[in-house]
């Protein structure tokens, strides 16, 4: 079976700061992937090496068997880019824009036209073809970005941070939209710093790192490896935690705060029934009882945070991928928030 | 979908290289000021050194003055606009990194580096044309009907001399870290390079000295070939000239190509 990616011990080195340290990795055809990572971590390193803006320093990468440097020309015709930053050619109204996109990848200057005039409308900005792309608004800016993605049909999209700085009905427009496209077939690559938008989207998410892939999982795997939080009250306090869960490997901890019991487990929603019954035979009366799972946000906080073989280098030299990733919009939820401001600390 | 889309699907052209060169054609022609700016400038040489001070120095090698300086400033123009397209294209696109629409499309390095080379020696050869109608045309007026001797070497020299300049403005453009580097490898190399490569005087009235250094300089070798183009008079066998001019091309169009192979000032 042909993958849509095959990543063999990437590397890309700018001088003695290695931006991807050893990226192995698959992406299955069909599939909606998903890569998360902090500031820096080199997502865009990885994406740009794929469709040829920067040159890797060692490693492999295929797409759909292309090697993107052997084969490139067949690298590049599968993928179609959204960029995070604008780099659209200013001097023709965005119309013709898509016409030579379109006519770059072979598409005859008549069929360019039509797939245009399809891509504008479909990203909702067909009234505004004849206009420049400095004229349009900054969410029709993004909008663009996508459509220029979309008129060459690629088999593989990808979408670097695209709903980073927009509001609330385009973000929800653009996953209709790249979930529609993802049931017709199109593979989906998605960076993002947004991770509600990869729990709801992706099938699967890899998590980069200073430059190395931290791990790859469902956004389901990935939750249940972080821990939740029961919180059960009694009738009347204890003085000591009862035993109850004493063989489950899976809970962390037990402990008591008056008349409130908290247990810290994976797959709290698993353990829950089971700690009921036995606070039930315990002769325990419980009044409430509250599971907080945890966030794919704080699993993601979790693993990224951990240092995993970290050069210190790494963090305190700047390179010329790390500049454009600091540049990327912060996380919007306040959760996220505070997980760069304790990356920072 | 134009007429010229229409003819171009129906030959064996590539479809991605006939699109960006396309692109490139329609970027100057759109913007018309600065292709036909020239035609000001030339009107301002023709009069004042082919009007004013021509009457004064009289014929050059059997021809009036401002006859003699027509090849040299055809010349110019020609290079200039072709060397300044190709530069200016390419680094406007890596400065607002729109060249990446280029080069994350299918099309090869080759195909790039031509369709950049071929639009540019087209402006370069337009404003050549425009030249020569304003300098014929006044010619025309004041002395004698501008003769073509030898339109099939007119025709080879303007075009390997616009494609060199254009291979070598796809360097420039590749090479260029600001706007500045751009005029500064018109205004400081090229610019001095032609004032001295005899379109003002004949080779005849230098020194011994001045006449070898000058043959040093390539532009002897187009102002020359054009010339003899026009007026069947050489001083440097064009044949010689024309196969060093046409090898120069070959050499700097295949190192652009290397160059956009390397990602040279393009990728990280």
């Amino acid at each position: 079976m042909t993958h849509a990616l095959e990543i063999t011990d990437l590397r890309k080195s700018y001088g003695g700061v290695q931006a991807l340290d050893g990226v192995s990795l698959t992406v299955p055809e069909g599939s909606f992937f998903g890569f998360l990572g902090p500031n820096g971590a080199g997502k865009t390193t990885f994406i740009n090496i794929l469709v040829g803006l920067v040159r890797k320093s060692g490693g492999e990468a295929l797409v759909f068997g292309h090697d993107v440097e052997d084969d490139y020309r067949a690298a590049r015709d599968a993928i179609g880019l959204a960029p995070q930053e604008f780099n659209v050619d200013r001097f023709f109204p965005i119309h013709e824009v898509l016409e030579h996109k379109a006519g770059y990848h072979g598409v005859p200057a008549s069929e360019a036209e039509e797939r245009a005039a399809e891509a504008l409308q479909r990203v909702g900005i067909y009234d505004k073809r004849n206009t420049r792309f400095d004229w349009l608004s900054g969410g029709m800016k993004r909008r663009f970005m996508l459509a220029r993605a979309l008129v060459t049909d690629p088999d593989l999209l990808i979408l670097d941070e695209p709903s980073a700085g927009v509001d609330v009905q385009l973000r929800r427009d653009l996953w209709e939209l790249v979930t529609e496209l993802n049931e017709q077939g199109t593979t989906i690559l998605l960076t993002t710093h947004y991770i509600e938008e990869a729990e709801r989207l992706c099938d699967e998410v890899a998590i980069l790192d200073s430059g190395r892939i931290v791990t790859v999982a469902t956004p389901a795997e990935l939750k249940d490896r972080g821990l939740d939080r029961i919180v059960v009250t009694l009738r009347e306090p204890l003085s000591v935690a009862p035993s109850v869960l004493s063989d489950d490997e899976r809970v962390e901890s037990i402990e008591c705060e008056g008349n409130r019991l908290v247990v810290t487990a994976r797959q709290g929603g698993l353990i829950a029934p089971t700690l009921v019954r036995e606070l039930d035979r315990g002769g325990f009366e419980i009044v409430d009882m509250e599971i907080a799972r945890t966030s794919l946000e704080e699993v993601f906080v979790e693993l990224t945070n951990s240092g995993v073989d970290r050069p210190e280098n790494q963090r305190d030299e700047g390179t010329a991928a790390d500049d454009r990733d600091r540049e990327e919009a912060p996380l919007v939820t306040d959760g996220g928030a505070a997980a760069q401001r304790g990356r920072s600390q | 979908m134009s007429v010229v889309d229409r003819v171009a699907a129906r030959t064996p052209l590539p479809t991605g290289f006939y699109t960006l060169t396309k692109r490139e054609i329609l970027r100057f022609v759109r913007r018309p000021k600065n292709t036909f700016a020239p035609a000001i400038t030339n009107v301002l040489y023709f009069s004042v050194f082919g009007v004013v001070l021509g009457a004064r120095v009289g014929e050059i090698i059997g021809v009036p003055y401002i006859l003699f300086i027509l090849p040299g400033l055809i010349v110019l123009g020609a290079i200039s606009n072709a060397f300044e397209n190709a530069s200016f294209s390419i680094f406007h696109g890596r400065w607002n990194e729109y060249i990446h629409e280029t080069l994350t499309s299918p099309l090869s390095y080759t195909q790039m580096v031509w369709a950049y080379i071929l639009s540019s020696a087209f402006r370069g050869l337009l404003v050549g044309a425009i030249i020569a109608a304003i300098g014929g045309g006044i010619i025309s007026y004041l002395y004698q009907p501008v003769p073509i001797e030898q339109p099939v070497y007119l025709l080879a020299f303007m075009l390997v001399i616009v494609l060199l300049f254009a291979s070598l403005g796809v360097v420039g453009g590749l090479l260029a870290t600001d706007f500045d580097d751009l005029t500064m490898m018109n205004q400081f190399i090229l610019r001095p390079l032609v004032f001295f490569g005899a379109v003002f005087y004949s080779l005849e009235d230098l020194t011994p000295l001045l006449r070898d250094v000058s043959m040093l300089n390539p532009m002897v070798y187009m102002v020359n070939g054009v010339r003899y183009g026009f007026l069947g008079v050489a001083e440097v066998d064009p044949n010689l000239s024309l196969f060093v001019l046409a090898g120069a091309t070959a050499v700097v169009a295949s190192i652009d190509v290397w160059l956009f192979k390397r990602g040279y000032g393009l990728t990280d």
